[in-house]
């Protein structure tokens, strides 16, 4: 009795998460759009959500655009210029390549470059021979027959 | 001394991290990008807030500079700022309101109480000072979408040309208009 309880309940709460759901669209395309857009396009009041995420006035705003917008048959490009026209780049989370923005990507490049080449340098400076002449090999023999006579006494 | 100089290089990536991360705390995340600036006023068609039938296009609003200032009752930074603004009004200040409709949603609160709402401006202007020439009332948010508003308070700086010069996220008060309003001002009014 009580698993088919629990099993009932399971499917209720299913069917108010599909209640949830109610924006209607033409097509399945239409529908995939929209959903890559409000993941992509980023809350401008409330700065770590997608607009998807966010309950605020103003992602509810841009996410009703976003569909009249799809629905018109606008591209995902249209779109997100039609946002950052008017939110700035700041809207879109893919920033765009401009001088102000190149270091992201150079600086990784960078940081790994930098690093390989010093693990290399290190390495090659690690396999120079020694130089070891007589001299030192009379050195040697001296220092260690120093050092067990120390040990003896 | 090579060796020395890299083993101080760790020291200073931790100096370089501490000063980017020192001045993320001064940093304010509110003041963000705006896609408006330098462009012209987009073109609207609203209706005022206190009468019935008159309406404002963009056009009319060209051929002096003021300030878009965008507001709500329900906005308590909007209401801190009356006070000032209604002194910048007193120094010569075109001051023009939008009034920022916080959640009316048709197919839920039913019809919008306008008389309600013309109360409640009228009331808390009457407190706390009346800064505006008049107040354009945005229902549907669109001019605010149009101008990249994310909430209230927010204001815009607009030329006679209809070029939006300035646009400003948060509270007007002596510091904001000294550091960025003032300037423009000067230039714009000698």
């Amino acid at each position: 009795m009580k698993y088919i309880l629990v099993v009932s309940m399971l499917f209720i709460s299913g069917m108010v998460m599909a209640e949830q759901d109610r924006y209607q669209f033409d097509n399945n395309e239409q529908a995939q759009r929209f959903a890559e857009l409000t993941k992509e396009l980023r809350c401008p009041k409330c700065q770590n959500q997608n607009i998807a995420d966010s309950d605020a006035v103003v992602a509810k705003d841009l996410r009703e655009k976003v569909l009249a917008l799809v629905k018109e048959g606008k591209s995902k490009d249209d779109v997100i210029e039609y946002m950052i026209d008017r939110y700035g780049y700041f809207v879109h989370y893919d920033p765009p390549v401009t001088p102000a923005t190149l270091v992201l990507w150079v600086l990784p490049v960078l940081i790994v470059v930098f690093g390989f080449s010093s693990i290399i340098f290190r390495q090659r400076k690690a396999a120079v021979k020694q130089t070891w002449s007589e001299q030192d090999e009379a050195l040697l023999a001296k220092l260690i027959a120093q050092n067990e006579r120390q040990e003896q006494i | 001394m090579n060796r020395k100089l890299l083993a101080l290089l760790p020291l200073l990536a931790f100096v370089l991290v501490c000063v980017f991360l020192f001045q993320g705390l001064f940093s304010n995340p509110r003041e963000i990008q705006t896609g408006r600036l330098g462009q012209p006023m987009p073109a609207f068609d609203l209706p005022d807030l206190m009468q019935d039938s008159k309406r404002w296009q963009d056009s009319q609003l060209k051929g002096e500079v003021y300030l878009l200032n965008v507001w709500g009752t329900w906005c308590p930074t909007c209401l801190a700022e009356l006070d000032y603004l209604t002194q910048l009004r007193e120094q010569g200040v075109k001051i023009i309101g939008l009034y920022y409709v916080q959640s009316y949603d048709a197919d839920f609160d039913g019809e919008f109480d306008i008389s309600a709402l013309r109360e409640e401006v009228t009331s808390m202007l009457s407190r706390a000072g009346d800064p505006y020439q008049f107040n354009m009332l945005d229902l549907h948010r669109t001019l605010a979408l149009d101008l990249g508003v994310s909430g209230a308070p927010e204001t815009f700086l607009v030329d006679s040309k209809g070029t939006i010069l300035l646009h400003h996220t948060g509270d007007i008060n002596p510091r904001v208009w000294r550091a960025k309003f003032a300037p423009l001002m000067q230039e714009l009014q000698p």
